[in-house]
Formats: C-alpha cells, structure tokens, sequence
C-alpha cells in the first residue's frame, strides 16, 4: 500500500510541477520529424527561423496563460496584437523612423497593451461580465480602433525596427537576445506573488476570497499582464511581417489558447506552466512547417494541421498516463 | 469587557432568514462553543464576524469599538482569522503554499520569499507532528491529502494567522482522536496566550473537553449563553431543540433492534478483496443487517466502500450481490446492480452545487429508470415521498442546493437513492458535519431501511454513532480488518483497543 500510493502521489507530485512535460516531448519528436523530412529544417537557419516566425505566438500563448492561470480567459489578445501593432507603426512612421522614434513606440505600445489589458480586466472582475463574451466584445472593440489608426494595412515598418529584429549581433541573430530576455522574464515572473495568487484564485476564487486575497484586483492585475505580454507578440510581429496591418492578430487569439491547453495548463485554471505554453506554441508551429516539409497540397493543408493539433492534444494525454504506468 | 461581540446580527437570502437575531460575546482568553442544528445560523454567525458575509443589520465590536467588517481581507486586518467548515484551500498548491497564501512572505517587494515560506509553514506544521498521517509532508499537494489532512491544514493556515481572535466553523469533523487531541492542547495554550476563540462542533464529549462557555443557537435567534461547567449536555441538547431537558444524547441512543435477520443467503458478500490502500478483506450483509466499520480515519474502510461501488480499483478478490458476481468497473454498472453510496464529502461526491433541489434529487432516478423526458410533476411526485421521510427542510424543489444547510444537503443526497430502492446502502462517513437532530432523522431512517430489509454497510468516523447502530463492526487498522465486533463484544473499549493496537 505504502509504495503504490507513495509512487502515485510522487508522480501526481512531478505532473503538478511540471506539467509541461508531454508537451516537452511532443516538441522533441516533432523536431525529430521535422528533421527526417527536411535535414535543413533543424539547422541553425531552420531554427533561427522557427523562432523568429513563433516568437509572436509563444508571446501570446504567455499572455494568455497568466489569465487561464485565475480560470478566466482573454479573447482579445489577438485584436489587442493588431491594435499595437497599428499603433507603433503609425507612432514610427509619424516620428520618423529613427531609433528614439523606435524606442518611443515600444513604450507606447506597451501602454496601449497595458490600457487594453486593463479594460478587459475592469469589464471581467470588477462588473463581473463572462470572461469568454466580454473579451470577445472588446476584441471586437480593440479591432475597430486599429482600424482607425490605421485603416489599411500595408503601411511598412522602418527598417530600424525589423532590420534589428531580423538581424545579428555578435554573429549571434538577435531572436535568441529576445528568448534569453524572455527566458529571465519568466524566471523572474514565476516567482511573484501575484503569479502564485493569480493560481490560488484559478483553484477556487471563492475560497481565495475567505483567505483574504483581494481576489478582485488580482484578476485585473491577471488581465494587465495579458495586455503587456500582447503587446510584446505585437512586437515580434511587427518584426517578422515589417508592416502595420490591422487585422494581423485576430486569427492568433484560438491558437494561442490551444497553446495554453497543449502546454499542460488546465483551462479551469488553478494549475499550469508558462514554459508549457510557450512548447504550446512551438508545437503549433512545427505542425505547420512538418505539414508543408511533407509535401501535403496546399488544399489539403488546414484539414492536416486540425488533425495534427488534435492528435497532439490527444497524444498529451496519452503521455500523461503512459507515465503514470 | 468583550474581544469580540454580535449584537442582534442578521442576514437574509431572499425571502430565507439565515440568522434572524445573533448574538454573540467572546472574551479574550476563552474558547466560547457555538452550537445548534444545522441552519440554525451557527455558520452564517460565523460568517459576518469572518467579513465573508455581511449583516443586514445589527453591530460587531471589537474591544468595545464598533467595525465595519467590509471581507475578510478587512477581517485579518481587524485581527480575525476563520477556519472555513467548507475549507478555503487551493487544491493544487502545496500545504506550505496554502498555509501561508493569506500573507505570503515577499522579498525585494515582488517575489515569493520562499525560504522564509517554507520556515513559517514548517512552525504550524510542527504543531501536528506525529498525527498528520501518511503522506501529509509541507511540499504534498493539498488535493493528494485525506479530509482529515486537509482539514488539519485549514487549521494550520488559521493559526498562521496569529490573530487575536480564532473562529473555528467544524475544525475536527473529519479528525481522528489522537489529531483532535493535539488540536485541543493548541488550542489550551492559545487560551492561555488570551485569544479569543470561537469553537463550533457537533460532538458534545469535545464540547464539554474545551468548552468554556456555551452559546445557544436555534432557527436563527441566539437563545443564551451558559458557562459549561454549570451546565450538561442534556441541558444544552434541550435549548437546541427548545424542548426542556430530555436525555438524548448521542451515547443515549437505544441499541439497534436486531432485526431478524433470516439467517438466509447474504445480499452482499466480499472475499479477499484486495486494492491500494486495503488487503484482504472480507464480509457478509445480510437482509436487513447494519454492518459497521470502524477504526481511525483513513483505515481503508473509504476505500473498501469506493471499490466495492466501482469508484475504486480492485486488485484482486471477489464481490457477490445477490448471488451474482459483481466487478463494476464503474458506479453506473454498481447502481444498475442495485448498489447505493453515500459519501460524507458532499460538496465533492454529493451535491451539484448551484442547481436546484429537484435536480439534486432525481440523477439515480433518471439513471435507474432509464428515463428520456419527465414532467416536472411526475419528479416531483416521485421525489416527495423520500424528501418527506428524511424531514427535510427547504422552501421548494426549484431553490438551489445551496440554499440548505449540510444537514439538510445531506439529507437531499439520502433521499436521491431512495426513490428506486437499491437492495444494498454504502453510507461513508454520512454524517459528517451535521448536526444532532439531522443524525437523529437519518439514523431511525437506517433503522426502517434495514427493517425493510435492505442490506447496510455504515462507516462511521464518529464511535458512538457506529456502537449504536451497527450489529456487527469490523475494526479497520493499516487498510486490513483486524477485528470484528460482534454481540457482547460491541463496546466503546473494544472499539479503542482495536482501532488504536499497532497494525
């Protein structure tokens, strides 16, 4: 008796650790056959691009998980990316493309991120609207305002910023600065507070309520952090796609959920990694390369990529319980 | 001068009064017992002083000044800190993370200091040494632990508060003696320290051990207040139901009838039913037989009951009901077979929180019945008869589970199984955390059931309940039965010896 419930609990224990871990290794044997139908896809260039185009998705996946972590959720990360991404390609253009003008639209940028974030945290824990429609209304409402900033895409980008976020230093491509970057960030932010209270709240908010945790505001503490984290996705995809288009988010939003719940975190909240979601994201877009290294038509491609996902998620599960046995 | 007072508190939910008329006076240095029937307002009392809910009217002091308890955010900061009867923990985080989430210790103004996290929660976690149990450790997951574990750091996290005033809504009713004891020299010694504590239970031996004054609640209206040692349990028992002195105690209540239970073929009989966390077991119940389980917590006896109803794996051994071999692989296969369970731990086995009554009521109807499409009507025509024979109290089928006490959510439960009759009742600890007059319904109940002659396995957690109403008793200890109690062997003595002797 003592040894079955021991190993079990231990095993319950390392799961709720780390919960990333079948997404770890869904990630590793994608890259695997990634590798088997296109070598070059695992090379340093191969990867250097993976991360440059998924960047913006891991970012967003991040976002999203900090809500997901109070069981709540944010459909607005997607039109809060176009938002910001409108923005600082405006602010730029406006200021005229130098690297103080460069420096200036990220600060604004992350205060619009910020200002969206807390909007839909005001509209979810103060008035107590249903996290799943309310975002989905300011979704609606962030997409009208880009596209009054700007109204038609195509608007370029200087080439200050995406020429940095494209480029090397040291020889080294400046992707990996920002993964490293982010990396400290996430070690750091594991470690706070409001991350372990945002998780106490996911669990059960009335409950966190009677301990005394102002349960409220850390739900819009949750939401602000979502709106910062989206605007560093809006960031890497201005960088990756050099121009402002006001609809670039909207299609992110889903994936970066199914990120979330590829990664281990539970939807319910309570329980959950950001490194999770970020294999979350990778996964997501290794499916898409590994569906167009096979060779699938091009008609055929989305059919694929759904399936993909799904055996992913289901092979998640099966990890899971092939290690509990 | 009073630590803490109620003066004429009151709260409504609707047209529902939950607390008509408390009041309540708490000295420093005492623990002040709370005790009536469930709905009384007891818990609701509990609540407005916790700021987790707040009064319609009436006043709260402290230390003679008048406060607002706006949450229990405010409450901390007013030096109040609540045991929760329900629990206030997070399933997934560990017992050190729980303990301390109310104050987490922070460094450099934004992280989880988790060194000095660590250090508070090992104090509290010390206080229980030697009686937390198997697999209890500071890093265990919260939601990995037994009711008891859990309950233990619920306590643990309301000590860590340090608070001048301690409210504890039902700490020990799912603790073993020996954890009930220790939490009683903690509390001995915070008495000591001068904290004012409140302390609600439905045991009166605890009552009358810790108790220094008695506080007296019924539907609602707080009827007085006594000092225990100028009391007796008779007495209070006679102010909480409103009747004059009456001896009724929990110990009083007469020995089972024994049934005759027609020596003929077992309804349900288990051979060497092996599984994790129990070995080798083996019983009979027959027709109208109350087969009792004993021991300490966490003995097996759960699990035995869950594996017996499909909840639970099975290694190896055999289950017999009816003279049918049965291995449910799941509880729709065990209820089909005529199998009911009822688990203490209603709000995670029970009810469906937030629904209405009717729907509380009818699942195993649908189930048993295979029924597609009901009229309204017809469930509630069917459901009446079970609700009516448990004396539930609740305004109508439409309202919320919620909105009843434990006692009477018990008692919804109950009443879902007794709709279809099932020919075996698997009750697990069924009346934890309610109160005396609910037990009273629900255990004349057992007895007609068992009259009728269903077939009843009751585990217990409470002694006297199991002595006086099983015929037989095996004592689990270490997930084996070590003894079986039966006749002249049945007392309290035995009952101890057993359930305490080294496994």
């Amino acid at each position: 008796m003592t040894a079955a419930t021991s190993s079990l609990g231990g095993f319950r224990r390392t799961m709720e650790r780390f919960p990333f871990l079948p997404a770890l290794l869904i990630l590793v044997a994608l890259l695997a056959l990634n590798g088997f139908y296109q070598p070059r896809s695992v090379s340093f260039v191969g990867i250097t691009g993976l991360l440059k185009t998924y960047l913006a998705l891991m970012m967003l996946a991040i976002a999203q998980t900090y809500v997901v972590y109070a069981g709540d959720i944010d459909l607005s990360v997607g039109a809060i990316v176009s938002l910001v991404n409108c923005t600082i390609v405006v602010v730029m253009q406006q200021l005229g493309g130098d690297t103080l003008s460069v420096l200036s639209a990220i600060g604004i940028g992350l205060l619009v991120g910020l200002a969206c974030g807390l909007i839909n945290g005001v509209a979810v824990a103060a008035f107590r609207l249903q996290a799943v429609v309310a975002t989905f209304a300011t979704s609606i409402f962030f997409t009208g305002v880009a596209l009054y900033v700007l109204p038609v895409a195509g608007l370029p980008a200087p080439a200050a910023f995406w020429r940095t976020y494209g480029g090397r230093f040291f020889e080294v491509p400046f992707v990996f600065f920002a993964i490293a970057a982010l990396g400290i960030l996430l070690f750091a932010l594991v470690r706070t507070k409001l991350a372990m209270q945002l998780l106490a709240v996911g669990d059960d908010a009335q409950r966190a309520f009677q301990s005394g945790l102002p349960v409220t505001a850390i739900r819009i503490k949750g939401y602000a952090l979502t709106g910062l984290f989206a605007a560093l996705a809006a960031f890497c995809v201005t960088g990756d796609t050099a121009s402002g288009d006001p609809l670039v988010g909207g299609k992110m939003t889903l994936y970066s959920v199914a990120a979330v719940v590829l990664g281990g975190t539970a939807l319910s909240g309570g329980s959950g990694t950001v490194i999770g979601s970020v294999f979350g994201a990778l996964i997501i877009g290794l499916i898409n390369s590994l569906v167009y290294f096979v060779g699938t038509p091009s008609e055929w491609q989305n059919f694929v990529q759904g399936l993909a996902i799904l055996v992913a998620l289901m092979a998640g599960i099966l990890v899971r319980r092939g290690i509990r046995s | 001068m009073s630590k803490l007072k109620l003066s004429a508190v009151s709260k409504s939910y609707g047209a529902t009064a939950a607390l008509r008329r408390g009041d309540l006076s708490v000295e420093a240095g005492e623990v002040h017992v709370l005790i009536g029937s469930n709905g009384s307002g007891k818990s609701t009392l509990c609540k407005i002083a916790a700021g987790s809910v707040r009064p319609d009217a009436g006043t709260v002091t402290i230390d003679a000044a008048t406060v607002t308890i706006s949450g229990p955010r405010d409450a901390r900061a007013l030096g109040i800190g609540a045991f929760y009867q329900e629990l206030s923990l997070a399933a997934h985080r560990s017992v050190e993370e729980n303990i301390c989430l109310p104050d987490l210790p922070i460094k450099s103004g934004l992280f989880v200091d988790r060194m000095a996290l660590s250090a508070r929660a090992a104090k509290y976690i010390a206080l229980f040494d030697g009686v937390t149990g198997e697999g209890f450790s500071a890093e265990a997951i919260v939601g990995d632990l037994r009711a008891d574990q859990r309950q233990l750091v619920e306590i643990m996290k309301t000590l860590a508060t340090e608070a001048p005033i301690l409210i504890f809504d039902e700490p020990t009713s799912a603790l073993d003696r020996s954890q009930v004891n220790r939490f009683f020299e903690i509390l001995t010694r915070l008495k000591a320290e001068g904290r004012a504590m409140i302390f609600i239970s439905h045991r009166m031996d605890e009552i009358f051990t810790i108790g220094d004054r008695v506080t007296v609640i019924r539907d609602g209206e707080t009827v007085g207040t006594w000092k225990i040692a100028e009391t007796s349990q008779a007495a209070v028992i006679g102010h909480m139901i409103g009747e004059p002195e009456r001896p009724a105690g929990p110990q009083a209540v007469a020995e089972p009838a024994k049934a005759q239970t027609d020596a003929g073929d077992a309804l349900l009989s288990v051979r060497g039913l092996s599984g994790p966390g129990y070995s080798d077991i083996g019983f009979e119940v027959r027709k109208g037989e109350v087969v009792g389980f004993g021991g300490l917590h966490g003995q097996g006896q759960s699990r035995v009951l869950r594996a017996i109803f499909g909840d639970h794996p099975v290694v190896s051994g055999e289950i017999v009901l009816n003279g049918r071999a049965l291995s449910a692989r799941n509880p729709h296969e065990a209820i089909s077979r005529g199998l009911a369970y009822v688990s203490g731990d209603r709000a995670r086995d029970g009810i469906f929180k937030g629904r209405p009554i009717i729907e509380n009521l009818t699942p195993i109807h649908y189930l048993v019945r295979k029924v597609v499409l009901a009229r309204p009507a017809a469930l509630r025509a069917a459901a009446t008869p079970a609700v009516e024979a448990l004396h539930t109290k609740f305004e109508s089928f439409g309202h919320p589970i919620d909105s009843l006490s434990g006692g009477n959510q018990q008692k919804v439960v109950i009443a879902r199984w007794l709709i279809d009759r099932p020919d075996v009742l698997l009750l697990d600890d069924p009346t934890k955390g309610i109160d005396l007059s609910a037990k009273a319904d629900l255990y004349a109940l057992i007895g007609r059931l068992a009259a009728e002659g269903l077939g009843i396995v009751l585990y217990s957690s409470d002694d006297a309940e199991l002595l006086a109403n099983a015929h037989r008793i095996l004592v689990f200890n270490g997930g084996r039965v070590t003894r079986a109690l039966e006749g002249a062997d049945r007392t309290q003595f035995n009952l101890y010896q057993a359930a305490y002797e080294a496994a």
